[in-house]
């Protein structure tokens, strides 16, 4: 059996069930989730859902990473790329 | 369905405490929860199969025995309940992040048990991608049981420090180095009174700097993360020592730490008329796990005994509890006396997720024109974005209380306000919640 | 230049009306205190929708107060005291139904008639100057040459301008009277007692205890929406959105059970930064305090009917505001009656950042025995019988 994945820029990120898209992300070396609109980093911080710095377009609604498990076939979109 | 007699928001230890009490009591209890497990961020579940982090003994049996108790006592929880606040009219706001629904609630009492948030003192660079809190990479590593790859620095002040080093050490990458602000070696009087009074904490935390030891992690005490610089795919973190010297140490990560505040952004004080609202744990006062199982406790005693006309007193625990918080941060004061927020370069950014900075806030404090907390957050836009103030509100008010020493501190509260949402809500879940459309025709 | 009659005055309230009063008195060379209970912009200007409007207007006094209001912001933004806070933009007003596309159809002759620029859109026309509009939309008429700004920092800019330190906390207790109740000598603070050759009341709320008013003065409730930034959605909006339910909406409520009723009266304003403002409720009664998600879920369900995108942005804050509605509808604007040196300036409900700075302006001219472009006469306090200030 193949490990789970959901999509993030065109790459598939493998993650265990369970995790989070910040805490898969992470393992697969991501620390940079996108741009907001004033170009600032989105990056994982607080993991606990309160700075609202991890969020990105997630099947698209706009969600924190950190508060947000992972699901097989998600696609996560950089803000920037969001088109809001 | 019978009418929710205790509502409480977070199953984190005080949100946990609070539910077996009222439980015991026979009240009908909810509990929302944003995330899919009990036990807040400090007793974060493992995912399956993931190692457990490594967590003193005596934690580990008060997280065991809470747990248990918690699963036995059959409490309804809602998990991933995202709460939003308390409207008006009383009703608890939370978004069901399962269904991507609204949800609005009634209950006759409303234990909010929202736990803290970490202080995080700005740096020149801090805004990074790479750079966290210190506790998001160690509730992240709970999680996972996975240490925080590449290379990690943690830097800030306060024991949490030391105890996410040992636990990233055990779990098989230790941090380059440790930098902290205070010198407990050299707070005698402190260190004394912690060993005679709260002897546990002491020999946790010579647990926890054994475990250092034994990795070769420098704790380096009295030096200060002076900024924060790219480097290619990673960082270099720009540390002064403790003899003034600069040195510069690269790091993939970088985890920052100034200590915990209560998380009770943007709720308003209670309304006679609504339902009453009792604040749990840290989120009342912050002091750590044993403390909001304590006060949870209480606060589900005190809603109870009030659903039927009594009310209940403060436990007696919290008054050593609170000594115990008091001599850790004696033991950590910062060796350097300096205010922390007042070297700060002009372009360190303040507000990270309005990107404004040092210089504009003092811009805004120089004239002859004496602005409010309110004023500033309108002009400056600082705690005006969606973290509604959470990471900046408190370092601002700071900030401007030292900028203007002859008038009255600004708190963090003239910042950031009391409304809801307390977290921003994607507006399709609230319109297509069909609130407005039940209780009056349009006109 | 100094003023020839006036040395220095009073101005109690430092909300649109008292900051713009402020400011046109400093710039005579009159010598200005500025006094608030609170501090800046900290109850309706604070709350408001921003709207430097004329859309909603029918024709009549408060249609050519605002059109004077319109033109003062774009001299004021002209002449570079304004530029980067008023933003010039349209208004669009969108019918979905057929029973409203009646009712606008006859608005926008009466705009027109008045001399203001208002059209009705062909339904391609307005798909493309409107990329953000719901395709089901019955009816949209554009009204140019308005905007949008917002009250605090239109407050802050007068202020600063002005040059004043403004007293916050500084509530006024009471007006003290000559012996032969002509005059207001001095105003009287819980610190301390100030003398004034002229007082002007333009404390909303707080001037129907110091004025006798509160039989005329009634507060109306308003509850606001931001929302996180979206910068194309926000592009493809050249102007702001109101519903054409608005113009049905428009004055008191009679609701059932007794109950004081509101009314919504959809707006959504995109804002500078990308952001965007969306009101509002009109509530009779009511405290500021918080909102309330019955009238939040609604605001909003209407919002999205009409920008079907904001459904994918999310909501940042909500925030409510009370403003004084006059009983008659129309602001108080004038010299207090039976004193000489005693102006009030307030009652604007919902039109106050529209109104405020021409209302100040006109204030300030009167105060200092010049004529003023704005027409104070249907605004006359002494309309009212019993307006007195108590000696």
């Amino acid at each position: 059996m193949t490990a789970p994945i959901f999509r993030f820029k065109g790459r598939a990120i493998p993650f265990r069930p369970g995790e989070s898209v910040a805490a898969a992300l992470d393992a697969a070396g991501v620390t940079l989730l996108g741009h907001d609109a004033l170009g600032q980093a989105n990056r994982y911080f607080c993991g606990i859902g309160a700075c609202q710095n991890c969020v990105a377009l997630i099947d698209g609604v706009v969600r924190e990473t950190c508060l947000t498990l992972a699901a097989q076939g998600m696609v996560v979109v950089p803000m920037e790329d969001a088109g809001g | 369905m019978a009418e929710i007699d205790v509502l409480i928001v977070g199953a984190g230890p005080a949100g946990m405490a609070a539910a077996i009490e009222a439980g015991k009591a026979g009240l009908r209890v909810v509990v929302l929860e944003q995330h899919q497990t009990p036990g807040g961020a400090i007793f974060r579940q493992a995912i399956a199969d993931a190692p457990a982090v490594r967590i003193p003994p005596r934690v580990a049996a008060i997280r065991h025995e809470l747990s248990a108790a918690f699963a036995a006592s059959r409490i309804e929880t809602r998990y991933g309940h995202v709460f939003l606040g308390i409207d008006s009219d009383g009703f608890v706001l939370a978004e069901d992040r399962n269904t991507g629904a609204f949800v609005t609630l009634k209950a006759k009492s409303i234990v909010l048990a929202l736990g803290a948030v970490e202080k995080i003192l700005p740096r020149p660079g801090w805004e990074r991608a790479g750079v966290s809190t210190a506790g998001g990479l160690q509730v992240m590593m709970k999680e996972t049981g996975r240490a925080p790859a590449g290379r990690v620095l943690l830097a800030g002040n306060g024991p949490l420090l030391v105890a996410v080093a040992a636990q990233m050490a055990a779990l098989g990458n230790p941090p380059v180095a440790v930098i902290e602000a205070g010198d407990p070696f050299r707070r005698f009087a402190a260190g004394v009174a912690l060993a005679a009074f709260h002897q546990h904490l002491a020999v946790e935390a010579f647990g926890y700097l054994r475990e250092l030891r034994r990795h070769r992690v420098e704790w380096q005490r009295g030096a200060t993360l002076q900024r924060i610089e790219r480097d290619g795919e990673g960082l270099i973190a720009c540390v002064r020592n403790s003899a003034g010297e600069i040195k510069f140490i690269r790091a993939d990560r970088i985890g920052l730490h100034d200590g915990i505040r209560s998380n009770e952004f943007g709720l308003a004080p209670a309304n006679a008329r609504g339902p009453l609202v009792v604040h749990a744990g840290d989120c009342r006062e912050a002091l750590g796990a044993e403390a909001a199982i304590a006060d949870g406790r209480a606060a589900g005693m005190r809603v109870a005994a009030a659903l039927r006309g009594f009310t209940h007193a403060e436990p007696r625990e919290l008054t050593r509890l609170r000594q115990a918080e008091a001599i850790l941060s004696r033991l950590f004061a910062p060796v350097e006396t300096a205010h922390p927020l007042a070297a700060l370069p002009d372009d360190t950014v303040l507000c990270r997720c309005e990107n404004r900075n040092v210089g504009e806030l003092k811009a805004l404090c120089g004239g002859a024109d004496g602005l409010t907390g309110r004023e500033v957050k309108h002009h400056g836009r600082f705690a005006m974005g969606s973290c509604q103030g959470r990471f900046c509100a408190d370092n601002t008010a700071a900030l401007m209380a030292h900028l203007r020493p002859d008038l009255p501190a600004p708190q963090a509260r003239d910042l950031t306000g009391t409304r809801w949402p307390i977290r921003p809500v994607p507006i399709a879940a609230l319109a297509a919640s069909g609130v407005g459309q039940a209780k009056e025709q349009e006109i | 230049m100094q003023s020839r009659h006036l040395r220095n005055a009073v101005v109690i309230g430092a909300g649109i009306c008292g900051a713009a009063t402020a400011y046109f008195l400093s710039r005579r060379g009159v010598n200005v205190r500025l006094l608030d209970a609170r501090a800046p912009a900290a109850e309706a200007t604070g709350a408001a929708d921003g709207a430097v409007s004329v859309a909603s207007k029918r024709p009549g006094p408060m249609m050519n107060a605002a059109l004077l209001g319109i033109r003062l912001y774009r001299e004021l933004a002209e002449a570079g005291l304004l530029a980067d806070l008023f933003k010039t933009r349209s208004t669009f007003i969108v019918a979905r139904h057929d029973d409203e596309c009646a009712v606008l159809e006859a608005h926008a002759a009466a705009l027109s008639g008045a001399g203001v620029g208002a059209e009705i859109l062909s339904q391609a026309t307005a798909r493309g100057r409107f990329p953000a509009l719901a395709p089901a939309t019955r009816m949209v008429v554009e009204v140019r040459g308005e905007g949008h700004a917002i009250g605090y920092r239109i407050v802050h800019r007068l202020i600063a301008a002005s040059g004043l330190a403004v007293d916050r906390h500084e509530p006024v207790t009471r007006l003290i009277l000559c012996e032969r109740g002509q005059r207001i000598r001095a105003v009287e603070t819980a610190k301390s007692r100030i003398e004034a050759d002229a007082v002007i009341v333009a404390a909303g709320g707080g001037s129907g205890a110091l004025l006798g008013l509160a039989h005329v003065l009634s507060p109306r409730k308003g509850q606001l929406l931001v929302t996180e930034r979206a910068p194309s959605l926000n592009a493809g909006m050249p102007g702001a959105i109101m519903s054409g339910r608005y113009l049905m909406s428009k004055g008191s409520q009679t609701g059932p059970n007794g109950k004081p009723a509101r009314g919504i009266g959809l707006v959504v304003d995109p804002l500078t930064t990308g952001q965007f403002l969306i009101g509002g409720t009109r509530e009779d009664g009511g405290e500021a305090g918080s909102n309330d998600i019955d009238a939040v879920a609604r605001i909003l369900a209407d919002a999205v009917a009409l920008v079907p995108g904001l459904a994918n942005i999310r909501l940042l804050r909500g925030f409510a505001g009370v403003r004084m509605a006059v009983a008659d509808g129309l602001p108080l604007i004038g010299r207090l009656p039976g004193l000489t040196n005693g102006y009030v300036v307030t009652g604007f409900e919902g039109d106050g950042i529209c109104l405020g700075p021409v209302a100040g302006q006109a204030i300030a001219a009167l105060a200092c025995g010049e004529n003023s472009a704005l027409d104070l006469t249907p605004f006359d306090p002494g309309r009212f019988d019993g307006l007195k200030v108590a000696a």
